[in-house]
């Protein structure tokens, strides 16, 4: 274990970081969130992100892979601010959504949010029938017409594809869902902010197979409409919903590239190493 | 041999032996305290029989037994004696001069339970043991012996009380008419005593006020004649309604009717009977008024002042308290500071209740109370309004002793919150005061509860600091009535902790009064217990909706 630990450290070291990242696959894309030299620290002596450049494609799905505590979650929370909530922690470099630096003064965290939706791991839904879940979102953003958001709520949840599951139990607690459709349910509640981007923190790992592959399916739907960026720890899942892939590891990023050439042939040693299986 | 030994010690079956012998231990005591409180507490207004003890020396005792006990003399020879004594409550005070007393077995010549033997409450001087003689109504007097004394004894009893009623009635109308112009001659006096009164316009407001008041007296005059002969005609009424009791001696005494609450011969009543009386007096103790220094008769004004206070105590905790555990836990930085501030709540658990009665003295009263007065009740001054003890003072001083309990409590619920549900929230673009008062509070508010319930238990038992900030033995009016504005938050109560100390060792007669400090005692479990119950109820019913979290 400690091995491969330090076989690890060694490999990062001679990872050319001088060389940047390739992203000449994204030529004709349009480029909706950018970092530069981003470096973000839990506290002053944990390091986890270095000096990290990424371009994530509009209406694409991007998944992060990558080991263990290699920073994707952390790279992924810092797109919506999810990081400030941590006390001590700091973030150097520049984040742009749209263009706009997302770190400047005067941004309004709810904004932000708004704009780049997040589903989590577990899922989380509160403890409110499904209907409030779901409308929770637009009411904390202001709306109060009942008729609008009874719209909302049937668009959305029709869109995560429960509707037909849920319809007959809208005033039922969100607690009473089996784990699948809870899952969904979180995904539901954040299509009804209408977000640009959608953050997804392994949505899936949670969940049995069958369950699994209904997320899968609703993923590939969004896409046509939406922005996803998925952190995976399922080779096979990346391989089956992402459209571009970057491998990330000991908070460096190693490789951008499309998924299919990053499974196929991938151009970093470490890359291949990782996929192939011979670590992590 | 010794490979046992060590399986012993690894089993560590003497710690598991010990600890359970604690256990053991404390819920004995804590059964052992409830029982003694039960049967004392239950047993006391039971009707007992009424014995009629005959001594050698032919003196007489009519009452009830009481307790007995086994007492060692020694005689002339220096041999050791044992001698068994008992204690009768012979009640009569008013010809005795004590309610109980002590006699020896030996001494008994004769001991009998008459079936005509009468026990009377009485409103004044406790209750009489005796013999009805005579039942006098008006002109009329009854003195044959037999039922039939019995029967006419109820009905001047009836006639009595329904006066009683009348005369009461009439008393209210008479201060009503009264009141406006006590109210002017009030106005008048305070006018002579200030240095207004010296000037050309006091002088005129003066006697106009002297003039207003002659008018209204002499436009009040007739009613005042009318109603002053009806309360002389019903006083004079009720004094010729007369029983006449002779003791177990065989001395008379002469009772009016109108001074009885309640007479009974208990050595010819069924079980059924006596159960019946025995809920009428139990009644009588929730639902009545004190009598003869609060030893006799009921303690709702205790029972409504308790309640009263402990729900104004709540509304003042708790939203002071949820307030503060959600600044120490949401919104400050964590820190040295807040550990100390947090430290610093979690000690203030642990000052005596006494000191919280000075603060309250010190602070509500005279420094809050005080500035009320000169600003909104100036005019009855030098009279204290809010600037004397008060049912509000006393609910705010127990608000601060409880608000630790609260804070911690509402803290440890509030850590219970899932922070995937925070997180969740703070995704959905909502500000941090939206996800608090969406998803923590709802969250939290099991816990909330569970801290409104132990502040509950410790507010509503404790005395020491109600003493100095407005508790009273006898409050002649509730912090709650009929007239204007309703809620009397300036007003002194009295309160079921204090009853106790009161009744059980302040009271001229702690012998008599001994079985009511139980019940008392009981009375005010019961009604923490029922306190405690409303609010579990709905901590359960939240728990149901928020199941997940532990709170």
């Amino acid at each position: 274990m400690e091995m491969l630990q330090k076989d690890m450290e060694k490999m990062a070291e001679t990872a050319h970081p001088e060389i940047p990242v390739e992203f000449s696959a994204l030529a004709g894309e349009r480029i909706v969130i950018e970092t530069t030299e981003l470096d973000f620290y839990y506290s002053a002596e944990s390091h986890a992100l270095k000096k990290v450049n990424i371009r994530i494609p509009y209406r694409k799905v991007t998944a992060f892979i990558g080991p263990s505590g290699c920073g994707k979650s952390t790279l992924l929370r810092c797109f919506n601010r999810m990081n400030d909530l941590i006390p001590g922690s700091f973030l150097e470099g520049k984040v742009l959504i749209e263009g706009e630096d997302i770190y400047k003064n005067g941004i309004r965290l709810e904004e932000l949010r708004k704009k780049v939706g997040m589903v989590f791991q577990k899922s989380n839904p509160f403890p409110m029938s499904v209907w409030e879940n779901v409308a929770f979102g637009p009411r904390v953003n202001g709306i109060t017409n009942k008729s609008e958001l009874e719209e909302m709520v049937e668009s959305s949840l029709k869109q995560a594809d429960l509707w037909k599951e849920v319809k007959d139990r809208l005033q039922a607690s969100a607690l009473d869902l089996s784990g699948g459709q809870q899952q969904r349910l979180c995904i539901a509640r954040t299509l009804a902010n209408k977000p640009d981007i959608i953050l997804m923190d392994e949505p899936a790992s949670a969940l049995d197979p069958i369950s699994t592959g209904k997320i899968e399916e609703t993923i590939n739907e969004l896409k046509e409409e939406y922005t996803i960026v998925i952190v995976t720890h399922n080779m096979q899942q990346a391989g089956r919903i992402s459209d571009y892939t970057a491998f990330m590891m000991l908070g460096e990023m190693v490789e951008f590239d499309t998924t299919k050439k990053i499974f196929t042939n991938p151009r970093e040693k470490m890359t291949e190493d990782y996929i192939t299986g011979r670590f992590g | 041999m010794e490979r046992r030994i060590s399986y012993f010690k690894q089993k560590g079956d003497s710690y598991i032996f010990a600890a359970s012998l604690g256990l053991v231990i404390s819920l004995g005591m804590v059964a052992w305290i409830i029982f003694v409180i039960l049967s004392r507490g239950l047993s006391f207004f039971w009707p007992g029989d009424t014995v009629l003890v005959k001594l050698h020396n032919d003196s007489a005792y009519l009452g009830e037994i009481w307790e007995s006990k086994t007492v060692y003399r020694l005689d002339a020879e220096g041999d050791e004696h044992e001698e068994e004594q008992f204690q009768m409550k012979i009640g009569n005070r008013d010809l005795y001069g004590r309610d109980f007393i002590w006699l020896n077995r030996a001494d008994v010549a004769q001991e009998s339970s008459p079936p005509d033997a009468v026990t009377i409450e009485r409103r004044e001087y406790g209750k009489f043991f005796g013999f009805i003689r005579a039942v006098q109504i008006g002109e009329e007097r009854f003195e044959q012996p037999g039922a039939v004394l019995f029967e006419k004894a109820r009905e001047a009893h009836r006639q009595a009380t329904a006066t009683r009623g009348r005369i009461k009635d009439t008393q209210k109308k008479l201060n009503k008419l009264m009141q406006p112009l006590a109210n002017l001659q009030r106005e008048i006096t305070l006018l002579q005593l200030s240095p207004e009164a010296k000037t050309e316009k006091g002088r005129q407001k003066l006697a106009e006020l002297q003039k207003e008041a002659e008018s209204r007296e002499q436009s009040i005059a007739d009613g005042y004649g009318i109603l002053n002969q009806e309360l002389e005609r019903l006083t004079l009424q009720n004094r010729s309604i007369i029983l006449t009791m002779a003791t177990a001696e065989g001395a008379e005494k002469e009772i009016y009717f109108s001074e009885i609450v309640r007479f009974f011969r208990p050595n010819t009543m069924s079980g059924l009977a006596k159960a019946w009386l025995y809920a009428g007096k139990l009644w009588e103790f929730v639902a009545d008024e004190p009598r003869e220094s609060n030893t006799e008769g009921g303690v709702f004004p205790a029972i409504f002042g308790t309640v009263v206070m402990v729900l104004l105590m709540s509304i003042a905790v708790v939203p002071f308290g949820v307030m503060a555990a959600i600044y120490l836990n949401e919104y400050a930085r964590q820190g040295a500071m807040i550990r100390f501030i947090r430290l610093s709540v979690n000690n203030l658990a642990g000052v005596p209740s006494i000191v919280f009665g000075v603060f309250g003295l010190g602070f509500f009263i005279y420094a809050v109370g005080g500035s009320i007065d000169q600003f909104f009740f100036s005019d009855k001054l030098p009279e204290p309004t809010f600037g004397t003890g008060g049912i509000l003072w006393a609910s705010f001083t127990l608000a601060l002793l409880t608000l630790p309990v609260v804070v911690v409590a509402t803290e440890e619920g509030l850590l219970a919150v899932p922070r995937a549900n925070k997180e969740g929230a703070l995704a959905l673009g909502a500000t941090r005061w939206q996800m608090i008062r969406k998803v923590v509070l709802p969250n939290a508010l099991p816990g909330i509860l569970t801290g409104l319930i132990l502040a509950i238990s410790r507010g509503a038992g404790e005395v020491a600091p109600l003493m100095i900030t407005g508790v009273v033995k006898l409050a002649p009016t509730l912090a709650i009535d009929g007239s204007f504005p309703f809620l009397h938050l300036d007003r002194k109560f009295m309160h079921l902790g204090f009853h106790i100390y009161d009744v059980g060792f302040q009271s001229p007669n702690v012998e008599a009064a001994k079985p009511m400090v139980y019940t008392t005692a009981l009375l005010l479990i019961v009604i923490v217990v029922l306190l405690n119950l409303v609010a579990i109820y709905f901590r359960n019913r939240l728990r149901k909706k928020y199941r997940g979290s532990t709170f």
